[in-house]
């Protein structure tokens, strides 16, 4: 990470801000008006329906794709695509992160990740870290995905549906393994699991109709409010 | 430092998910097209046009590639290269390849 950005991610937090991504399919318009803002430790939390545009979000933010008028600032300072510049942020999308022909030991080392930190709170993931992905079960996969994601040094990271196939007893671990994590980095991850995405954010935004909204002390309410929880 | 070695050597891990295809028609123009002028004596100056045939197959192995596996990146992604970063290191890469098997078998069979 460059002198900077460990600086940002320190005493003075580093800002992510979102604004500007406007996005249409077939005429029908998916985001507008969108502002987001996550912070160097904190864990923002991005619930919305299916198809609402919460992995197409993210995946501008990162800088995969490419929306006109799209502006993506650190402390104030753009930068699209935000996957270019080091250290600054990575990305886990829904479908699989890791290469099917690379280990996960060797993925860890490309990524600069530390297994033994990485690894610290599931002992149980290091008879496997030879395997390929191929050879991991859906759930373990993605697990050790995030983890590699969250221990990779860069100030902040993006997850779009960590607990996929995780099972119940390792999201408990995993979330407190996020909270830990975001003492040094900023988290911004979307996910339907909302009963375990609540309690783990400090700032909790719904795409509803386009528009993204911030959620106030009481988000279950609004969350019923605006349809996405059934009463 | 360390980021360039881990960028080259994620060149090389994406050169060896797409070498199946590059190879395939590096493998068809040294086999089927120069091989046999080499043997009659006509490869004169063929050397150039191969190359160029070669560099025009990349754009519809990206394309293949990419409906294949679109979701091949998200790891290059995550190590700060983009899709036209890796294309062209793998043009490049694989381009030198062929030209050296092409100007070694040139030589062999001169």
């Amino acid at each position: 990470m460059s002198p900077l950005l460990r600086e940002a991610a320190g005493p003075g937090r580093a800002v992510l801000e979102a604004d500007g991504i406007q996005l249409a399919f077939d005429g029908r318009k998916i985001l507008s008006d969108i502002y987001l803002r996550a912070q160097a430790g904190q864990i923002t939390g991005l619930l919305g329906r299916n198809g609402s545009g919460k992995s197409t979000l993210l995946q501008t933010i990162f800088g995969a794709r490419t929306v006109p008028d799209a502006s993506v600032r650190v402390d104030g300072h753009r930068t699209v695509p935000a996957f270019r510049t080091p250290g600054l942020l990575n990305y886990l999308p829904q479908a699989q992160l890791l290469p099917p022909n690379l280990s996960l030991r060797q993925a860890a080392r490309m990524l600069g990740v530390g297994l033994d930190e990485a690894t610290a709170a599931f002992p149980e993931l290091r008879a496997q870290l030879n395997h390929r992905p191929g050879e991991l079960s859906g759930g373990t996969l993605r697990l050790v995905q995030v983890l590699l994601l969250l221990h990779a040094d860069t100030v902040f990271s993006l997850f779009d549906e960590p607990f996929t196939g995780v099972m119940p007893v390792h999201i408990e671990t995993l979330g407190a393994e996020m909270r830990r994590a975001c003492q040094r980095k900023g988290i911004v991850l979307t996910d339907h699991r909302y009963a375990e995405v609540l309690p783990l954010c400090d700032v909790v935004y719904l795409l509803h109709q386009g528009r993204l909204l911030k959620l106030g002390a009481h988000p279950r309410e609004e969350l019923l409010d605006y349809g996405y929880l059934a009463r | 430092m360390i980021r360039v070695v881990t960028q080259m050597r994620a060149v090389l891990l994406f050169y060896r998910s797409v070498a199946p295809f590059v190879l395939g028609v590096s493998a068809l123009l040294l086999g089927f097209v120069l091989l046999p002028l080499l043997l009659e004596g006509k490869a004169g100056g063929s050397l150039p046009t191969l190359l160029l045939v070669k560099v025009l197959t990349y754009p519809v192995v990206c394309y293949l590639a990419e409906q294949m596996r679109p979701d091949q990146y998200w790891f290059f992604f995550n190590l700060g290269l983009t899709r036209r970063r890796l294309w062209t290191s793998l043009a490049a890469l694989d381009s030198l390849l062929f030209l050296g098997v092409a100007v070694l078998l040139k030589s062999l069979l001169a």
